[in-house]
C-alpha cells in the first residue's frame, strides 16, 4: 500500500442521485473550487480561442484545459517557468488541467513509436529523434503548473484489438508509478492516473483495480471517444466507474457532445473535456437545448431572435441570429461571439445537472433534456440502453 | 445635422462641433467635437471585438463608420428588422456614418458604370445604382451617409476618366438627393457629397463647385488613390495644392471628411489642410501585421531626455519580433489600456507565433485605445494653441523605413 500523501485536492460529494450513479460534488483545487459534474473548455495553446480570461470568469468557468504537447513546443517549458507558470502567463487565476502530451503525440505525429522507455518521435522542427518519457512529461507539467496533471499513458486507439491492448494497459500502470516518482509538486499539483484497457471489460477492471491501489487524488478514464461504437463506449464507461472508488473524482477524457455528457453523468462521471463546443463555434455553429444552429443557412437571414432565448451570455444579450448569419465564416469576431455562447451553453448544462442531482430530480432532468433535443422522441438507442442500465427509462411524452 | 466651425487656427486647423440627431429610437441630439476619427468596423462590428470587448476601451469615438460594401448583404434583413443598423450590430450607443467603400481593402479598378458603382466584399462585386442605394440607406437608417460616388481615379488617371468620375458622382448625387427628400425614413439623416477629380485641377474644381451648390450636409474628399495598391498610405504633400484650391470653394461651415490610411504624421498635416473627420482604419492595419502603436503624443513632455529615451523607430513596434519572446513587460509600458494592463509582450508574442485569435483581439484593443487617445490630444492641443508642439513631436517619430507588411 502506497504511503498516504496529502493531496492538493479535496472532493466532497454533496448529493447522490437515488436512481442513477450520478453525483453532485464540490472539488477544491489550489486555484479554484469547482462544482461537479463539470465541463472543462479546452484552451490548447494557453488561450481559449479569442476569449480573454475575464470573459470566462463572467461565464463562471472555474477550470480549463491546456495541452502539454502544444505548450511544450511553443512557448516551451523553460519560458513558462520564467513567466511563473501558465496561470501567470495567460492571466488565468482559476484552475487549470494539463494532459500528458502523449495522446497528441501519437495522433499528430507521423513517426511516433511507443517503447517501454517512452514515446519516441521525430521532432517537428528538425526531424531529430526525441523521446517523451513519463518523467519528462511530468517535469514539463510541473513547469506549466496546472492544478491537475495527467500521467503519461500508453494510449491505444479504441478500435485496436488483440494483445497490444493488454500490453498498453500494463505499461500504463508501470508508467503511472514512474510518473508518481518523478512528480516534483504533489503538494500543489494533482496527478491523475488514466484507466486504459480498450474495449475489454476484464482489462478495464484489472486496470482500475491496480490504479486504485495507488494513492492518487482522482482518476481519469481514457482511450475512449475515438472511433468505437456508442454501444461499446457506454458499457466501458459504466464498467470503469463501477470499479473506481466513489470518494474520488472520475474524469472522462474527450467527452463531448451534450447527449454524451448527460448519459455519462448518469453513469457516474464527474469531469469532462472536449474541443467540440469551441471548435464547432469556429465553424459557425451554435449549440442550443433544441439542437445545433448552423448559422450560415438561409433560414437564419431574417431570424431576429438571439441564439437561445433566456441565455445570459453576452452574445445572446446583444446579437441576433440574423446578424450572426451574415458574419459567420467571414468575420473573425464571429468566432469569439459563438465561442462565448457555446461555452456558456456547456457550463449551464452542467450547472443544471448539478442542481437537479442536489434536488434528487436528475431523472426528470434527463427526460426533459431528451424531450427538448428529440421532440419526436427518436432518442438514440445507445442512450436509451445506457440510461436503462442505471434505471432511467426514457418515455415518449 | 449641423456643423459649427468654432475656430480656425493660424496653421489652418479647424475646431468645430458636429450636431447630429440619432435618426432611430430616441431622436436624441448628440454634439461631437471635431477634429475626430470614426470607429472603423468590419461588416458592422469593430474588427475582432464583440461589443463587450469594445466597451473595455475608454474614449471610444462617437461615430461608427460602417460600409455600404459589406452591409449591402443585410439590406433585406434590415428592412424587416426596422430598427436600423446601429441596433442590429449592437452599436446602438454610436452615431452611424455609412461610407461607400471599406478603406482597408483592395478595390479593383475599372468596374464602375454610368448606371452605378461597384462595391466589393468577401463574396465579390455588387453593382449598386442610386435607387438601390437609397433603399439600402432607408434600411440602414444611419445618422448620415456618403452619397454613392465614382472614386475610381488616381494620379495616373487620364482627364477623361477624371471627368467621368466627377460627372457620374454628381449625377448619382442629384438622383439620391431627390429620392432622399421624398423619403420619410431618411428625414433626419444627413447626406455627404463627394468631391472627385483625380489629380486634374479642372475636374476637381468642377466637382467642388458643383457639389457645393447641392444641398449636402458635408463633403467627402476622395478620388486621389484608387485603392488598387494594397494599403497605400496617403501622402498629404502630394494633394495639398489641389485640396487648398478645393477648400477655397467649399463652404467653410460644412465638415470635410477624408478616408485614408491615416498614419499620425499624415493626420497632423491633413489637419492643417482643413480636414475635420478621419477614419481609424490605420490601427486595424497595424494590428494585422502584429504591431502595437507606441508613438508619443504627450507634447508637454517632449524634452531632449524624452527624445533620447524613445528607442523605437517609427510609430509602432512589432510583437512578432524575436526579442519579445522573453519580455515580460507590458506591450507598451505606461499604457493604461486593457491589454497593456493585463498581458505581457511575451504572451502576445506567443499568441502571434501560434496564430491564435486572441492576438489580434488584444492588439486591436491597444491600437484603438492609443489612436483614440491621440485624437483626444490633438483636440486638446488645438484648444490650448499647442498644436505645433504636437505636430513637431509626431513628425520627429516618423519611421526611417516602411513597416513590414
Amino acid at each position: 500500500m502506497a504511503m498516504q500523501r496529502t493531496h492538493a485536492l479535496s472532493f466532497k460529494i454533496l448529493a447522490e442521485c437515488s436512481t442513477t450513479k450520478a453525483r453532485a460534488s464540490l472539488m477544491k483545487l489550489p486555484h479554484a473550487t469547482v462544482d461537479t459534474p463539470v465541463f472543462m473548455p479546452v484552451g490548447t495553446q494557453g488561450t481559449l480561442k479569442g476569449l480573454v480570461p475575464d470573459q470566462l470568469r463572467e461565464l463562471d468557468c472555474r477550470i480549463i484545459l491546456g495541452n502539454t504537447y502544444h505548450l511544450g513546443h511553443r512557448p516551451g517549458p523553460e519560458l513558462l517557468e520564467k513567466a511563473g507558470g501558465l496561470h501567470e502567463f495567460m492571466q488565468w487565476d482559476r484552475a487549470l488541467l494539463t494532459d500528458s502530451g502523449g495522446f497528441q503525440m501519437v495522433s499528430l505525429l507521423k513517426l511516433a513509436e511507443i517503447t517501454e522507455e517512452g514515446v519516441k518521435f521525430q521532432s517537428p522542427h528538425d526531424s531529430s529523434e526525441m523521446m517523451l518519457t513519463p518523467e519528462h512529461s511530468i517535469h514539463i507539467q510541473n513547469k506549466i503548473g496546472a492544478d491537475i496533471i495527467m500521467q503519461l499513458d500508453d494510449v491505444v486507439h479504441s478500435c485496436v484489438t488483440g494483445p497490444r491492448v493488454e500490453e498498453a494497459m500494463y505499461r500504463t500502470i508501470r508508467w503511472l508509478d514512474r510518473c508518481m516518482k518523478a512528480h516534483g509538486r504533489p503538494h500543489d499539483q494533482n496527478l491523475f492516473p488514466i484507466v486504459q484497457g480498450g474495449l475489454y471489460p476484464e482489462l478495464r477492471k484489472k486496470c482500475a483495480e491496480e490504479l486504485t491501489k495507488r494513492d492518487v487524488p482522482g482518476f481519469a478514464i481514457g482511450g475512449l471517444s475515438g472511433g468505437e461504437s456508442k454501444d461499446e463506449f457506454w458499457k466501458i464507461v459504466n464498467i470503469s466507474t463501477d470499479y473506481l472508488p466513489k470518494e474520488k473524482p472520475r474524469y472522462l477524457m474527450g467527452v463531448g457532445f451534450a447527449v454524451d455528457l448527460v448519459v455519462c453523468v448518469a453513469l457516474g462521471c464527474d469531469m469532462f473535456d472536449c474541443v467540440f463546443p469551441t471548435r464547432t463555434a469556429r465553424f459557425g455553429n451554435a449549440l442550443t437545448p433544441t439542437g445545433t444552429l448552423i448559422l450560415h443557412r438561409p433560414e437564419f437571414a431574417e431570424d431576429f431572435q438571439p441564439i437561445e432565448k433566456g441565455c445570459p451570455c453576452s452574445t445572446c444579450k446583444n446579437y441576433t441570429r440574423a446578424y450572426l448569419h451574415g458574419i459567420v465564416e467571414n468575420e473573425p469576431v464571429s468566432c469569439s461571439l459563438l465561442t462565448i455562447h457555446n461555452v456558456a451553453y456547456q457550463l449551464r448544462l452542467m450547472r443544471a445537472m448539478h442542481q437537479s442531482i442536489v434536488e434528487d430530480a436528475f431523472p426528470e432532468f434527463i427526460q426533459d433534456f431528451f424531450d427538448k433535443l428529440y421532440p419526436s422522441a427518436d432518442y438514440p438507442q445507445w442512450a436509451i440502453d445506457a440510461l436503462a442500465s442505471v434505471n432511467v427509462h426514457l418515455k415518449k411524452s | 445635422m449641423r456643423f459649427s466651425l468654432r475656430s480656425v487656427s493660424h496653421c489652418g486647423c479647424r475646431v468645430g462641433t458636429l450636431s447630429c440627431t440619432r435618426a432611430v429610437n430616441d431622436g436624441e441630439n448628440k454634439e461631437v467635437e471635431t477634429p475626430l476619427c470614426t470607429l472603423y468596423t468590419k461588416k458592422g462590428s469593430a474588427p475582432y471585438l464583440s461589443v463587450d470587448m469594445l466597451k473595455r476601451i475608454e474614449k471610444l469615438p462617437h461615430i461608427a463608420n460602417m460600409h455600404l460594401s459589406s452591409l449591402a448583404d443585410y439590406t433585406e434583413a434590415l428592412n424587416k428588422f426596422q430598427h436600423g443598423v446601429g441596433q442590429f450590430t449592437a452599436l446602438q450607443d454610436f452615431l452611424v456614418y455609412i461610407s461607400v467603400h471599406d478603406t482597408g481593402i483592395e478595390i479593383p479598378s475599372g468596374y464602375n458604370t454610368k448606371a452605378g458603382t461597384a462595391v466589393w466584399n468577401k463574396a465579390g462585386k455588387k453593382l449598386i445604382e442610386p435607387q438601390q442605394f437609397v433603399k439600402c440607406q432607408e434600411a440602414f437608417r444611419p445618422t448620415f451617409y456618403q452619397a454613392l460616388s465614382d472614386s475610381d481615379t488616381d494620379k495616373n488617371s487620364g482627364k477623361k476618366r477624371a471627368m467621368k468620375a466627377v460627372d457620374r458622382t454628381l449625377d448619382f448625387l442629384d438622383t439620391i438627393l431627390e429620392l432622399h427628400k421624398k423619403s420619410e425614413r431618411l428625414r433626419d439623416v444627413g447626406v455627404f457629397g463627394s468631391v472627385e477629380g483625380g489629380f486634374h485641377e479642372e475636374a476637381r474644381m468642377r466637382s467642388a463647385r458643383e457639389t457645393a451648390a447641392r444641398n449636402v450636409d458635408g463633403f467627402v474628399i476622395e478620388g486621389f488613390y484608387a485603392q488598387n495598391e494594397k494599403n497605400k498610405q496617403i501622402d498629404v504633400e502630394e494633394i495639398k495644392d489641389l485640396c487648398n484650391k478645393v477648400f477655397k470653394i467649399l463652404p467653410e461651415e460644412k465638415p470635410r471628411l477624408m478616408h485614408a490610411v491615416w498614419s499620425p504624421d499624415q493626420v497632423v498635416m491633413a489637419l492643417e489642410l482643413g480636414i475635420d473627420v478621419f477614419d481609424s482604419c490605420y490601427p486595424w492595419l497595424v494590428t494585422e501585421r502584429g504591431g502595437a502603436l507606441v508613438f508619443s503624443f504627450q507634447y508637454h513632455n517632449n524634452s531632449e531626455n524624452e527624445r533620447e529615451a524613445r528607442s523605437t523607430d517609427g510609430f509602432e513596434i512589432s510583437l512578432k519580433d524575436k526579442s519579445m519572446f522573453e519580455d515580460f513587460g507590458a506591450p507598451v509600458p505606461g499604457c493604461s489600456c486593457y491589454t497593456c494592463q493585463n498581458f505581457t509582450r511575451s504572451y502576445i508574442h506567443h499568441l502571434l507565433n501560434t496564430s491564435e485569435l486572441l492576438a489580434p483581439v488584444l492588439l486591436m484593443i491597444h491600437n484603438f485605445h492609443h489612436y483614440f487617445e491621440f485624437f483626444e490630444s490633438l483636440r486638446s492641443s488645438l484648444k490650448t494653441d499647442q498644436f505645433l508642439k504636437l505636430k513637431t513631436l509626431i513628425l520627429e517619430q516618423r519611421p526611417s523605413q516602411e513597416p513590414p507588411k
